[in-house]
């Protein structure tokens, strides 16, 4: 019995020694698979967080590279604006400027119309024989034909054929008389301020008998005792000799009459006489000047005139002032106007070729009205160049206010030759040193 | 059973015999198996537990390291983001301004070509204008004179530029 006792205790004790280690192997095996259950669950997230982690890498590189190729075409797109604006502001200084020159171009082809459709209509006045209107015509577009030949700024102040001009003051006004051209024998326009002239018509309308028609140039008026003296150089008919003859009015602006039936002077054994130029001396003794024969013999002469201003006084005889001695001359001194200032005896003449651009203004100093003369400086006191061709025809007078002016009569440049225009020119003249002083272009 | 089997008479049978019982030898052996056994089993779970412990806290530590890098990836990503739409609305904007300029670039140039049309008809004009205009200022300097003939061959010879001015005139 105590046998079967101490079996039964051990068989106890046994079984829960067995159920104790069932316990604890099932305590273990549960902790262990919590543990490994929790380490997956913590592996699988971390997985989880990988992938996610990835993806999130990835959709970091990927939007870097979307914002790099954006940035790269934001960049493309800001040099393009860059140069479209850069193109856009050349195209439009160069639109600027190409309506800026349109413009200036359509002031200049109205000005182009404007003047040409003044010497359209002069043309056809003469055509019609209405010289005095033809004058008219041209005159009422020489503004606009002053700016097509460049402007006042030469000294350029009648844009037309007006040769060998020749000014006078008489009280406020400026007579300008010119060669025969559009108005007529003896051209005249007048000013006021010596800017703005207007065609007065033709100082000459009808010539003596012995003249002939369309060959009367280089004029020159002067007042001698209330009267005009229109002195002018002219064609003997049926001869071609060439002299001076001379006609009056009792105003500056005409009609000029000659009526007399032999020229004034021709000296047909030189060559004949061309060019008067009319000189009143400080004691009012009018002297006539003028220039005799052709290239290689041409000479200037001087002679005391009557005081009537239309004869020679008698028996005196012409002086020889110049003879070309200059080699920028070539061989023909013309045009001559002496001046008398401060004592001193300035004759002022032209040289060269006068179909030319070598054409050119002298100067030479005088002792007296009858010479001797001789050269003031070797070269001419005014040629080519400073926006002029061929200077010439010159002559000087004293505006209202005492100063002294030189006009005469150019080429346009690049328009040289006959039947090319030789225009009206005026500038200042200034007497002081060995000679006087033409002033330059723009003054 | 056995009251009954007394009723009919009949004898006993004999009891079965008492199962061989282990001897100590045999239990002892027993027991040490199946103590080394149970601290075998003990030991793996106790193992495998440890290694699942260290890997859960291996995994855990690498799962705080791979969120903190998530959150910075994720706000790297909120930056890219941000910039690739602000770079978008700039590419959006300069491609219409790029448009505009284009579209401005382009009637400049229309303009400026028609201008430039212009000038050049001009100049022609301004060509035919001069040289008719030396041709009668010409023929009127002869005409002046008695040159009729001349006065002719001067017009004659710019009466095409003439024609031209006018024509170009309107």
């Amino acid at each position: 019995m105590a046998e079967r006792r101490r079996t039964g205790r051990r068989n106890w004790l046994a079984a829960s020694l067995v159920i104790l280690g069932i316990g604890v192997l099932v305590a273990a095996t549960w902790t262990d698979v919590d543990a490994r259950t929790r380490s997956r669950n913590e592996q699988g997230a971390l997985a989880a967080a990988d992938t996610h982690l990835a993806r999130l890498r990835h959709r970091v590189a990927v939007t870097r590279f979307a914002a790099a190729v954006t940035k790269a075409t934001r960049n493309a797109l800001q040099t393009s604006i860059g140069t479209t604006m850069s193109q856009l502001a050349v195209t439009n200084g160069s639109l600027a400027n190409a309506n800026v020159h349109a413009y200036v171009q359509g002031v200049g082809i109205d000005t182009l119309q404007t003047c040409l459709g003044g010497v359209k209509g002069a043309f056809g006045q003469i055509s019609a024989k209405n010289t005095t209107q033809a004058a008219k015509d041209i005159s009422a577009v020489s503004g606009a034909c002053t700016q097509l030949a460049g402007g006042t700024s030469t000294g350029l102040v009648y844009p037309f054929d007006f040769p060998d001009p020749s000014v006078l003051l008489v009280g406020q006004n400026y007579y300008a008389y010119a060669t025969n051209s559009v108005a007529g024998n003896i051209q005249i326009i007048d000013s006021t301020d010596l800017t703005h002239w207007t065609a007065v018509g033709n100082a000459l309308p009808s010539l003596p008998g012995w003249a002939t028609a369309n060959y009367t140039w280089a004029p020159a008026v002067a007042s001698i005792g209330g009267t005009f003296l229109l002195y002018y150089a002219v064609d003997v008919a049926g001869t071609g000799q060439e002299c001076i003859s001379v006609a009056t009015a009792n105003r500056p602006q005409g009609p000029f009459s000659d009526k007399s039936t032999a020229p004034l002077e021709c000296q047909k054994s030189l060559g004949g006489s061309i060019d008067p130029a009319s000189f009143i001396d400080t004691n009012g003794t009018p002297y006539l000047v003028w220039k005799s024969g052709g290239p290689g013999s041409s000479k200037i002469w001087s002679q005391q005139l009557a005081p009537s201003g239309t004869s020679f006084v008698p028996g005196t005889n012409p002086s020889p002032l110049l003879t070309p001695d200059q080699p920028w001359e070539s061989g023909t001194v013309e045009a001559p106007d002496l001046v008398s200032t401060g004592g001193v005896y300035s004759l002022f003449f032209s040289g060269n070729d006068w179909n030319s651009a070598n054409y050119a203004v002298g100067v030479a100093t005088c002792t007296g009205p009858l010479g001797p003369c001789r050269d003031a400086t070797p070269s001419p006191i005014l040629s080519s160049g400073d926006g002029v061709a061929g200077p010439g025809g010159e002559s000087v007078f004293a505006d209202t206010s005492g100063n002294y002016w030189i006009a005469f009569h150019a080429w346009v440049p690049g328009a040289v030759g006959f039947p090319n225009s030789r225009d009206l020119y005026l500038r200042r003249l200034t007497f002081s040193g060995p000679a006087p002083t033409v002033a330059p272009s723009g003054s | 059973m056995r009251s009954l089997l007394e009723l009919e008479g009949r004898p006993f049978p004999a009891e079965p015999p008492a199962p061989p019982r282990l001897t100590r030898r045999a239990r002892w052996i027993i027991g040490v198996a199946a103590t080394a056994l149970f601290v075998a089993a003990l030991g793996y779970l106790v193992h495998d537990q440890v290694q699942a412990r260290a890997s859960y806290g291996r995994a855990h530590t690498s799962l705080g390291v791979t969120q903190r890098r998530t959150r910075t990836v994720s706000a790297e990503l909120k930056e890219a983001a941000r910039d690739l739409r602000d770079l978008k609305t700039q590419v959006g904007s300069d491609t219409t301004a790029l448009n505009q300029d284009s579209a401005q670039l382009l009637g400049a140039q229309t303009s400026l070509s028609a201008a430039q049309t212009h000038v050049t008809q001009q100049a022609s004009l301004i060509g035919s204008l001069q040289a008719c205009l030396v041709g009668v200022e010409q023929a009127l300097n002869e005409l002046a004179v008695g040159n009729q003939a001349r006065a002719i061959d001067a017009l004659n010879a710019v009466a095409s530029s003439c024609t031209a001015a006018e024509a170009s005139s309107g």
